[in-house]
């Protein structure tokens, strides 16, 4: 059985189309990454896919519940790790995990064995009796996870579990999502970190402004990826002679003008500098600065989608 | 396999409500705003109606007791879900595999054991202070328990006005709770009213609780104490009703 199946949703807040005609089906077992900028709707598909928000239009299933007329069913083998760590303040680690517990309606002794196990497991254990008024933020997103599975849900939402955690939080989720997805735990996961879709998950979908632009293997997007990285030169005698004969290499899938900077996109940002270089020798110029970028979100999605560069921070088609 | 499902679903619904009414009285039965408005605001309407009087202070407690029971039942729900909402925690209680009645229940049931913890305090004041005497207990119960169970009720549906300021909810709350106190019987009996107050008593639950309450206490009842149990019943049920209905509107 599918794990997720989304049919052509959507969701309106008055006039903002959130999410357009978006559709995708998650399988067992697999860990979906939902890559996508800031305000793409990956949270709204989290509120929905978790019936907290109704749709305007489409559907899902969840293990084949739908999620508007089935809610509770479908929320049974859920766990949901949300954007915030929202967690109460004024009680305990314990009380908390046992909170989530009995609303998920886990028996005492599961709550309770269970519940030492997650702290455990997070490393939060001999914290359990401090009241989480204290907690540091990577501290407080632990035990938001441990909460999320104390159900021992068969499917888990992870709405940015990772952003703008130190490396020691970030190891220990890795780990619990790796131990997760060995037990066949279905995780879907958002984030808007393409190293992190790269590492953690069997499929990405990518999610631009309501739009899915893409889904496949990470191994395959990151081709497409690759070829977003880019340099971005500045030369002593101005960039428009350069920016005209630079852009025609083969290795350069695009070029333009940034201010009195010319900016290159290719998959081999090494090989480009070198073809930099020897232009400027050849032609009597000098580099004053060259700096090399990662791909960016919207760079991979406007390769993706084929849209036109933002001009007025709107995409023409 | 359809009953042991529902009786199932049944008993998650109330292990759910009971963990969400343990949950808020831990974190706020001891908050001060909550006290302030639970507590000490009743006690300042009874000093304020006992100045202006000539009668015995014995004999306003009745009224302190349902006055006590509006406001404190009705006072966590308005504080705890606005301040839920902006610690997004309210999310949680939202997307757990349980029914918005249980929900609502939940929230409903510590403010309504609150206000009888809090009632408790004039009646025994009333009892050793001022020699009050209960002529039937079972009326008394009747009359706090089914007003307390309203008036949390009716703080629930408050709250679901979706701000995340409690400040906003209360000011609209005692818009509605502050005239109840004049127009109910509680210090100013009905029959001392302008016709115009007492038509608008009807609409009051209060009145009908306090009508109770002053009957258990021996006082001249305005009403039969079966007619005030199927009234304030009824006043709980539609509550609910619509405290069920404006969650679900305003989560969309
Ligand atoms: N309750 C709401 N009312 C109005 N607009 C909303 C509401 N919730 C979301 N939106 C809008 O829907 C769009 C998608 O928002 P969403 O929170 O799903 O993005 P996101 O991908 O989770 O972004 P982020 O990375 O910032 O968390 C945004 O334009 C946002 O402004
Ligand atoms: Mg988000």
């Amino acid at each position: 059985m599918h794990a997720i199946v989304v049919n052509g949703l959507e969701k309106r807040f008055g006039e903002i189309l959130a999410l357009d005609h978006v559709s995708f089906t998650v399988e067992t077992g697999e860990v979906f990454g939902y890559l996508g900028p800031n305000g793409a709707g990956k949270t709204t598909t989290i509120r929905i896919l978790t019936g907290i928000t109704s749709p305007s239009g489409g559907s899902a299933t969840i293990f084949g519940s739908d999620i508007v007329r089935d809610t509770i069913q479908a929320r049974r083998n859920m766990g949901i790790v949300y954007e915030t760590s929202n967690i109460y303040d004024d009680i305990t680690a314990w009380q908390n995990m046992m909170f989530a517990g009995e609303l998920y309606h886990v028996g005492k002794e599961d709550r309770e064995s269970r519940g030492k196990e997650l702290l455990e497991v997070f490393g939060l254990w001999d914290r359990r009796a401090s009241r989480v008024k204290g907690f540091s933020k990577g501290m407080k997103r632990r035990l938001t996870l441990a909460m999320g599975l104390i159900n021992d849900p068969k499917l888990l939402f992870l709405d940015e579990p990772t952003s703008g955690l130190d490396v020691q939080s970030n190891l220990i989720i890795r780990d619990v999502l790796r131990s997760l997805t060995e037990r066949g735990v279905t995780v879907f996961l958002t984030t808007h970190n393409i190293e992190e879709a790269n590492q953690t998950c069997d499929r990405v979908a990518i999610i631009n402004r309501g739009r899915i632009a893409a889904i496949d293997s990470p191994e395959r997007l990151k081709k497409t990826i690759q070829s977003v990285q880019s340099v971005e030169v500045a030369f002593e005698h101005g960039g428009a002679q350069a920016l005209s004969a630079l852009s025609g290499l083969p290795m350069v899938s695009e070029a333009r003008k940034v201010g009195d900077k010319v900016r290159l996109y290719t998959e081999d940002p090494g090989g480009l500098l070198r073809e930099i270089v020897s232009y400027a020798d050849s032609h009597q110029d000098r580099v004053v600065s060259a700096t090399t970028f990662g791909p960016t979100l919207e760079d991979v999605f406007i390769r993706l989608t084929g849209l036109r560069r933002p001009k007025d921070g709107r995409e023409e088609p | 396999m359809i009953e042991g499902f529902d009786r199932n679903q049944l008993a998650a619904e109330a292990v759910a409500a009971w963990a969400i009414a343990k949950k808020d009285m831990i974190i706020y039965y001891l908050k001060p705003n909550i006290i302030i408005a639970g507590l000490l605001f009743p006690l300042f309407m009874f000093l304020a109606f006992a100045a202006g009087k000539n009668v015995p202070l014995g004999a306003l407690i009745p009224g302190l007791i349902s006055v006590t029971i509006l406001f404190s039942s009705s006072s966590i729900e308005p504080v705890s879900i606005p301040i839920e909402r902006r610690t997004k925690t309210f999310e949680r209680l939202l997307s757990a595999p349980v029914s918005l009645h249980a929900i609502v229940v939940g929230e409903s049931l510590s403010g309504f054991l609150y206000s009888i913890g809090i009632a408790l305090l004039p009646l025994i004041v009333g009892i050793i202070a001022f020699g009050n005497t209960i002529t039937s207990p079972l009326v008394l119960m009747a009359g706090m328990l089914l007003s307390a169970l309203c008036f949390s009720t009716m703080g629930t549906l408050f709250a679901a006005y979706p701000t995340e300021s409690p400040g906003d909810i209360m000011s609209m709350l005692n818009l509605v709770r502050l005239p109840l106190i004049f127009v109910s019987g509680t210090f100013i009996p009905l029959d001392a009213m302008p016709p115009v107050g007492v038509a608008i008593a009807y609409f009051s639950p209060l009145t009908y609780g306090n009508d109770l309450i002053q009957c258990a206490y021996g006082n001249p009842a305005s009403f039969d104490p079966f007619l005030d149990v199927v009234m304030l019943v009824c006043f709980f049920v539609i509550f609910q009703f619509i405290a069920h209905r404006l969650y679900a509107h305003f989560n969309e």
